[in-house]
């Protein structure tokens, strides 16, 4: 704090920090506490423990073979966000393509637009031209909006990197490869892991395309939540989310080792 | 092969894509809200317009957006302020506070609002023991449920938005007007405020046109009495399969956020050029 903050505004800032902390955590709270309840109904402050619900999940055929789902299409557009993205990373930050300014704004502007207008259009698009909806399209789609987190970490890392390497790599008669490979990749490593595991989570826990881009035994793990909390919900569909928030702290933890999430928050 | 050859070819696939899988799919949805069974037809667009209820259904979007974002505003603003003001420890600790709601899918975040907001749930019950509200009392189901769990799923963007401002303020100029005599809340106001605006207003057109643009949210706590355009949107897709008029309202709301997006992009440039 700058010196001579006043006192009352100390404790407005202590009480304004807890408050909007328990905000912002309080759902993720109220899931965990009724994943381990005992009651059979939906219901906070849980009452008793139990590992019941979990059970449950694990033995549902319709949780497992959704995660599964969620998984195989997170895997797929991890890499080919990271590959696609990473490559273009790479170019863009070199500067000397034409209109390089006008691509990386291309490149970035699945951010800007709405994933409900970018879904519906998906959605009419693929059926006008392929038919039925398939998994690949649910690949597609998360691709799409998954290739701007990627880019910009990319870019951000690379950014702070020595442009002089690849040229005394080149000086000293490395091929293009292999500036790419001993040189660049080197270099674009951190953003390229800390993007592709943006990418995961991004598509693990999308719904809104997934929910557009839907057909019977395409169902991602949050459109199956989201199926449960329109009917009548038990407990089961807390320690699933349970589950899922546990994946995205271990992503975050990643996330912060790899490239600082302090970065993460100004890029 | 040349440098600019590998350039190109590095870039490509990603042009490539973003081409055909989303440019083409927004231009798919554009031709389409003007198709009928004859060719090019504007009804879809007056069937949304002439109806009291769509045009309901847009206004309570609009107000429901509006106000979504002047909390998020209140909120964000003191709340980046003071992650800017506090050591490197702490503040690691609230970014972590901020983006861990962020990432978590926004499916178990309304989860969790649908517990503690609903008929039995925590908030309601307390509310009713502590005698300020009736019996028949319930949250659930009306515009306040949107709005708090909307709050607590755009914060994020707000603050992060409002914080990359705040942190390249010179700390200096609070420092040189508190010693010409400024009391903290008169430098808050006529300092550090005047200089954030940049952040609160990129920060703040993005959570509009996000908080316009989502129905998860809004269809789960809001139920299917209070519908938002998302959300009709959705319904016209799912439910009553008229994909045509789904385009045309996704239309309303393309034009509807483009004319927010315009100065959001002028301002967040200016920024960070």
């Amino acid at each position: 704090m700058v010196s001579g903050t006043p006192i009352w505004a100390r404790y407005f800032a202590v009480i304004f920090i807890v408050c909007t902390a328990l905000f912002l955590l309080a759902p993720l709270f109220v899931v965990m506490g009724v994943s381990v309840s005992e009651s059979q109904f939906i219901s906070f402050p849980p009452q008793g423990f139990t590992l019941h619900w979990y059970e449950k999940v694990l033995s549902s055929d319709a949780y497992v073979s959704a995660a599964w789902t969620s998984l195989w299409i997170a895997l797929t557009v991890t890499i080919a966000a990271s590959l696609i993205g990473g490559a273009a990373a790479i170019a863009l930050n070199r500067r000397s393509l034409p209109a390089s300014g006008l691509m990386s704004a291309a490149l970035l502007s699945p951010l800007v637009l709405p994933t409900i207008i970018y879904a519906i259009g998906m959605l009419l698009l693929w059926s006008a031209i392929f038919g039925p909806i398939s998994p690949l399209a649910l690949a597609i789609g998360h691709t799409v909006i998954a290739l701007p987190y990627v880019v910009r970490t990319c870019l951000a890392v690379l950014a702070d990197t020595d442009p002089f390497l690849e040229e005394a790599a080149r000086t000293m008669g490395a091929g293009r490869l292999q500036r790419l490979a001993f040189v660049v990749l080197p270099q674009i490593k951190p953003g390229l892991l800390a993007g592709g595991f943006f990418a995961f989570n991004i598509s693990f826990d999308e719904a809104v395309l997934s929910l557009f881009l839907r057909k019977p035994g395409l169902t991602t793990l949050p459109v199956q939540i989201y199926g449960q909390l329109e009917f009548s919900p038990d407990p089961s569909v807390a320690a699933v989310s349970t589950m899922m928030i546990g994946l995205t702290i271990v992503l975050l933890i990643i996330i912060d080792r790899t490239l600082g999430l302090g970065k993460i928050a100004s890029v | 092969m040349t440098d600019r050859l590998e350039n190109m070819a590095l870039v490509m696939p990603g042009l490539l894509l973003l081409g055909l899988a989303f440019i083409l799919p927004v231009l798919q949805m554009l031709v389409l809200s003007v198709s009928g069974p004859d060719g090019f037809t504007l009804e879809h667009f007056t069937r949304f317009l002439s109806d009291s209820y769509y045009l309901g259904i847009l206004w309570r979007t609009v107000r429901l957006s509006a106000l979504i974002t002047l909390i998020t505003a209140l909120i964000g603003f003191p709340l980046a302020y003071i992650m800017a003001k506090s050591g490197p420890r702490l503040r690691l600790w609230l970014t972590l506070i901020v983006i861990l709601p962020l990432m978590t899918s926004v499916v178990i975040r309304t989860f969790g609002w649908i517990v503690l907001l609903g008929r039995s749930g925590m908030i309601p019950s307390m509310l009713r023991d502590l005698g300020l509200v009736g019996r028949s009392f319930s949250i659930i189901q009306t515009e306040s449920a949107i709005v708090i769990g909307m709050v607590q799923v755009l914060l994020p963007f707000m603050t992060l938005s409002v914080l990359g401002v705040v942190m390249s303020i010179d700390g200096r100029l609070e420092e040189a007007a508190r010693t010409m005599g400024c009391s903290f809340m008169k430098t808050i106001r006529t300092v550090v405020l005047p200089l954030s605006l940049p952040g609160i207003v990129a920060g703040g057109l993005l959570v509009f046109t996000l908080s316009a643009s989502s129905f998860v949210t809004p269809s789960l706590l809001g139920g299917s009495r209070i519908q938002v355009l998302a959300g009709s949107i959705y319904n016209a897709v799912t439910q009553t399969l008229e994909w045509e008029f789904a385009a045309a309202q996704a239309v309303i709301l393309f034009v509807g956020v483009a004319l927010v997006l315009v100065p959001y992009l002028s301002v967040a440039g200016r920024r960070n050029g």
